[in-house]
């Protein structure tokens, strides 16, 4: 052991990184584009691992076996979890982190981990999700954002068990009143 | 009680050129490859859609992990002949969690990367540290710490601003591949060190005279216990300042909040690469104590101008003083465990001792400043953090010795 040279060691360590991350990337590389919800990591230890395979039989309710599938297409859906959101001037805003749905299951609002260097001084902002605009056909990915980061950069900051305020597209803030009201 | 070995022949060595260059080189690659694993890593698996909730977790793991490791990791360090090999395992190991988190970014592998290179991160701390003692011997190390405290932020500010660049242009995955990329020039660095200058009886201390044993002993040795607490109490005044002044600039400016903020990172590292040999001599020639007053007091005007000052850019130059007192304790955390286990063997576990309180700190700090900031506002916090920042000043002037060796007097 001692005899051996640190050099050695370490190509021995980094052929063993190579070969471990291969095969996982081309798994990782696929479902983004073509299955609905991005959470494609593995679930924290807490959570037991509820995944339902596509072929699997659904619960009770449906007796034939398997429930009949939907295909989006993948020009015209994609994952938002991660994605990068820009201004309608192309300055870069941040990442979506999170969605916020009401009762009905309808978005409401987009979380965005918003400026910052390398991950400092981030601020995360919920802002409205009809301010959001998709083009998922478009080779990046590309979501606009109505607002300019001149709008955006005094917003409350989003706090996870309280009340979120949303910018709303008017460009005022305001909170989320009941859950599952209309909107407009 | 630090004993205080009387200089012989083997205690003023003269490594050679190559060594010392190599030692130069090391701590500036070493720097570089670190900054890819900072708080980058959680923009970079945001956007590899993962909930911040993961995302949480898997870097508390790998926070745990390297706190838990350090002592451990000294007493390694301690322990094995060969400090290069330390080194060079370490950095082989880092190089592979950086390839992982590129290649794999999947739960487990990122937790698994995470784990490795807070392990690898806990013994080539201290094994930079016992190479430097090992190959300069107590009479010169005030001086090396502050040439490898120098290296290390020219190699933390090249890195990031090469990093930001690159995040920018290519990918995020890229950042991680040029990490492990640069790990390369690292191990030849090491490999440039002359093994047989590096002495390492030296290099952990000097021999261990009767019965040294592990924590009890270093217990007892008030003037370590005591800087233990005076570091604990800089980095709980310190780690959360920066996080919550660059947020602060997200908010208040716009156009120029991602420039800025990458200035308040990079302007301490350019006063560190500049101030640390200074420091390092200043150490040598008055003392200690001085130097870390002068860290002290730095902290805590920061603090306060932080709490009053609105315009972004003069928190910019306010950073100045991060500078200082980061060049101050970069160098005086090895040089004052140095000085306190003179003779004891166990230079490297002390440093893992006090590491491990630095990480206590800087643990409580973005804690308690995010909890007063959410509550009170961010200049109660500020405030707040230069209140611990003062009672850390006062415990430095009222307890902490001087631990100078008598015989190291100025050339």
């Amino acid at each position: 052991m001692r005899r051996h040279s640190p050099g050695v060691a370490a190509i021995a360590l980094m052929i063993i990184g190579l070969a471990a991350g291969c095969p996982a990337e081309a798994q990782d590389q696929a479902p983004p584009s073509s299955t609905p919800p991005p959470a494609t990591e593995p679930p924290a230890p807490q959570s037991p691992a509820p995944q339902a395979l596509p072929g699997s039989p659904a619960p009770p309710a449906a007796p034939s076996g398997t429930p009949p599938a939907t295909v989006l297409p993948k020009d015209e859906t994609q994952g938002v979890l991660g994605k990068d959101v820009r201004s309608a001037t192309g300055e870069p805003m941040g990442q979506i982190i999170n969605v916020i749905v009401d009762k009905a299951g309808q978005p409401r609002a987009a979380v965005i981990d918003f400026g910052g260097f390398l991950g400092v001084g981030s601020r995360k902002i919920a802002v409205d999700w009809s301010a959001l605009h998709f083009a998922p056909g478009k080779p990046p990915g590309a979501i606009t954002l109505d607002f300019t980061r001149n709008q955006l950069k005094a917003a409350p900051e989003y706090k996870e068990g309280q009340p979120v305020v949303v910018l709303s597209a008017s460009g005022s803030a305001q909170p989320i009143e009941t859950p599952g009201s209309p909107e407009h | 009680m630090p004993t205080i070995a009387e200089p012989t022949a083997s205690d003023a060595p003269a490594p050679s050129e190559q060594s010392r260059a190599g030692l130069d080189w090391l701590n500036f690659f070493v720097a570089n490859v670190q900054t890819g694993f900072g708080p980058f890593i959680a923009v970079y698996l945001t956007s590899r859609a993962w909930t911040q909730v993961n995302i949480g977790l898997a870097l508390t793991i790998g926070g745990l992990v390297a706190l838990a490791g350090q002592i451990p990791g000294g007493a390694i360090v301690d322990i094995v002949r060969s400090k290069r090999l330390v080194a060079g395992v370490a950095m082989g190991a880092i190089a592979a969690s950086a390839l992982m988190l590129a290649l794999w970014p999947v739960f487990l592998a990122v937790v698994a990367s995470e784990i490795l290179h807070s392990l690898a991160s806990c013994l080539l701390g201290p094994a930079l540290a016992a190479i430097s003692l090992g190959l300069v011997g107590h009479a010169a190390i005030g001086e090396r710490l502050g040439r490898n405290a120098s290296f290390a932020s020219l190699g933390n500010g090249i890195a990031a601003a090469l990093m930001g660049a690159c995040g920018r242009l290519f990918s995020d995955q890229a950042v991680f591949l040029v990490t492990a990329v640069l790990a390369v020039p690292a191990l030849m660095a090491v490999t440039r060190i002359r093994s047989e200058e590096i002495d390492p009886l030296r290099a952990r201390g000097g021999a261990r005279r009767g019965p040294s044993g592990g924590l009890p002993a270093l217990l007892t040795n008030l003037p370590l216990v005591i800087f233990s607490g005076c570091i604990l109490l800089f980095h709980f005044a310190n780690a959360a300042m920066l996080p919550l002044m660059a947020s602060i600039v997200t908010m208040r400016s716009s156009d120029w909040a991602t420039v800025l903020i990458a200035a308040c990172i990079v302007v301490p590292q350019a006063v560190v690469a500049v101030s640390s040999a200074w420091v390092g001599r200043q150490a040598q020639r008055i003392g200690r104590r001085p130097m870390l007053l002068l860290g002290f007091v730095a902290l805590v005007i920061r603090g306060a101008l932080f709490a009053v000052i609105s315009s972004p850019y003069l928190l910019v130059v306010v950073q100045l003083l991060d500078g200082v007192s980061a060049a101050v304790i970069g160098v005086m955390l090895p040089l004052v465990v140095a000085d306190t286990t003179r003779g004891s063997g166990r230079f490297n576990f002390a440093l893992g001792v006090v590491g491990s309180t630095a990480g206590i700190g800087a643990a409580i700090s973005t804690t308690f400043a995010g909890y007063i900031s959410d509550h009170l506002g961010s200049r109660t916090a500020f405030l707040s953090l230069a209140l611990i920042a003062a009672v850390g000043l006062a415990a430095v002037y009222r307890l902490m010795p001087e631990t100078r060796a008598r015989t190291e007097t100025p050339p």
